[in-house]
């Protein structure tokens, strides 16, 4: 088992136990409900890297992180763990997992939720407690992490789920949709601890809806279609192959009068809209827009709230590669 | 990490299961109601005791009043709401999730929540019964003969048996059922009021926990023939041979239960219902 906080410094990296070669494997995957296919005939081999995982909604994804964890069975085909066939208890002890359900338990606080996962890992009380703080402090939820979680904000819950995913040190993580509902600071952030997670022996599946997301993230991307698997490669491979994507993204910021009058003025801008408490901005797909929304976010404390894309901008992305 | 961490054994998980419920429970607001039950219930039968002191003794009248009150009516739907709530709410709000991406056994889990949801609706019972009785004690008028305390034991056995019986129901229905509580509502009003008209060698009162419980209780405050009419109306000539084996059916009723509980919890794809 392997430490996977970042914030762990480079001995501890070094000590790590060697990463298995084949942290994830899916042979020829296929998952029904009933007449429904989820997933057809899905092979996939990821090993300590980060590995997008990139599809519209709907097309499968959550069904395949699910199916990897064991909290779904393949109706055909086998899915493994660092070699162990995931619905083993086994394997469930070196995988985490980030669901993108909202819910948690709402009463308990962020160090009571993460302590009483920890314990159906083998931690003692006091071990699971400490391990639990350690672990919230290092995701930034130090000053908040005895308040009940139903005082907290998106973004402190988005840490609570990855808490629970690392806190009992996975040799592989995946990741559902993460950064939803993330402010600028708090995605770079996140970023930044999934990028250091390979280097402690941990090999990470993230999914998202949203490719610019993932482009400073992931290795490789694997793009799911209809429950396909559509392409695969590396970010700029596949980036080169696509046009350039107009979409939209609606930004929640403390003050939208002033950051709409800021954001009209960025490169890569091609139209803004007010709308009550939020801002609608339309991007022509570029990644100047997301730079700039960094570097506000960082020279305005609280003032970006949240970014979320609206459009479907794969849409026409996989429109482009079925051709 | 290795130094803390060692696979939690079945019972460890049980047992550890049955704290988490426990203390997640008794957060839910659902104790007010409760608690305020418990006060209510015991001015209940004080005043009940305070006008029926002419036609009824002591013994007859909280016999009637335990059992018809809290035996068939407060122990079934606490208990059965505890249960469900426990097992069926966490996979309604996904929460379920957490606990199954554990390396633990889900039937242990599963047991470890009946366990809790047994010890909290059996601590409420036994305050009800305690309350009461002390509540129909405070008239002395009514204990000729003086004040049977075995009785207030009786109950609080029998309900606590009830506990277990229905809490095993409630973790079936909520592990196979969509809507557990309508289930649980078929189960009580449906199923046990059916049976208990029925006469007492018919099948289906197998199926039932309300039948063994008054067996049990009758078996246990041996009545006189107009205190078991009032128990157990169905029956016009009460007799001993009556009472056969009510503890044997009901730990059968419970192991069926909880073994067909675990078996759907462990298999059963949840993430998949909102698909199909």
């Amino acid at each position: 088992m392997t430490d996977p906080l970042p914030s762990s410094d480079a001995a501890a990296a070094a000590a790590a136990p060697p990463a298995p070669s084949l942290a994830l494997e899916f042979q020829r995957v296929s998952k029904w409900y009933g007449a429904i296919s989820a997933l057809s005939d899905v092979s996939l081999r990821i090993g300590c890297e980060i590995v997008g995982l990139v599809g519209r909604s709907g097309v499968g994804k959550s069904t395949l992180m699910k199916l990897a964890v064991g909290l779904l069975q393949p109706s055909q085909g086998s899915v493994r763990i660092c070699g162990i066939p995931a619905d083993r208890r086994a394997a469930r002890a070196e995988v985490g997992f980030c669901p993108d359900t909202e819910r948690l338990l709402e009463p308990l606080s962020g160090v009571q939720f993460v302590a009483w996962m920890l314990r159906h890992h083998g931690f003692s009380l006091a071990a699971a407690r400490d391990r639990a703080r350690t672990v919230l402090a290092d995701l930034g939820l130090a000053s908040h992490m005895e308040r009940p979680i139903r005082e907290y904000s998106k973004g402190m819950r988005q840490r609570v789920r990855l808490a629970q995913a690392l806190a009992h040190g996975p040799r592989f993580v995946l990741l559902d949709e993460p950064m939803t509902g993330l402010d600028p600071i708090a995605r770079r952030e996140l970023i930044e601890r999934i990028r250091a997670l390979p280097a402690h022996g941990v090999g990470v599946l993230v999914s998202s809806h949203v490719l610019q997301e993932l482009q400073d993230l992931v290795d490789r991307v694997v793009m799911l279609h209809q429950g396909r698997v559509l392409a695969e490669g590396r970010v700029a491979e596949l980036r080169d192959q696509l046009p350039r994507q107009p979409h939209r993204v609606r930004v929640i910021a403390a003050d939208p009068r002033r950051f709409a009058a800021i954001a009209v003025t960025w490169s890569g801008v091609v139209g803004v809209r007010l709308d009550r408490d939020a801002v609608e901005v339309s991007i022509d797909g570029g990644p100047a827009f997301y730079d700039a929304l960094t570097e506000l976010g960082a020279t305005w404390p609280n003032g970006i709230q949240e970014v979320v894309a609206l459009d479907d901008d794969l849409a026409s992305v996989f429109g482009y590669l079925i051709g | 990490m290795n130094d803390l961490r060692r696979t939690p054994g079945t019972l460890a998980t049980v047992l550890e299961s049955a704290r988490q419920t426990l203390l997640l429970s008794c957060r839910d607001r659902f104790w007010w109601v409760v608690g305020i039950g418990l006060l209510v219930l015991p001015a209940l039968a004080y005043v009940l005791a305070g006008r029926a002191s002419e036609r009824i003794d002591g013994r007859s009248l909280y016999c009637v009043l335990a059992w018809w009150l809290l035996g068939t009516v407060v122990v079934p739907w606490l208990t059965l709401y505890l249960g469900v709530q426990s097992v069926h709410g966490r996979i309604e709000d996904r929460t379920f999730q957490y606990w199954f991406l554990r390396p633990v056994g889900r039937g242990a889990l599963l047991v470890g929540t009946w366990l809790a949801v047994v010890a909290m609706a059996s601590a409420a019972a036994v305050l009800g019964v305690v309350a009461s009785f002390a509540a129909v004690a405070a008239h002395g008028e009514l204990w000729p003969d003086g004040v049977d305390w075995r009785l207030a034991w009786v109950f609080c056995s029998v309900l606590v048996a009830g506990t277990v019986a229905y809490g095993a129901v409630a973790a079936l229905l909520a592990t196979w059922f969509r809507r557990p509580l309508v289930w649980a509502a078929v189960f009580v009003v449906g199923l046990q009021m059916l049976a208990a008209n029925l006469p007492v060698s018919a099948g289906l009162r197998r199926l039932t926990i309300t039948d063994p419980l008054r067996r049990m209780m009758l078996d246990s405050i041996e009545p006189d023939g107009r205190l078991a009419q009032r128990l157990w109306p169905a029956e016009r000539e009460f007799r001993s041979e009556l009472i056969e084996h009510p503890l044997r059916d009901l730990a059968v009723l419970v192991a069926v239960a909880l073994a067909l509980a675990v078996w759907a919890y462990g298999r059963t794809e949840y993430d998949s219902r909102e698909r199909e």
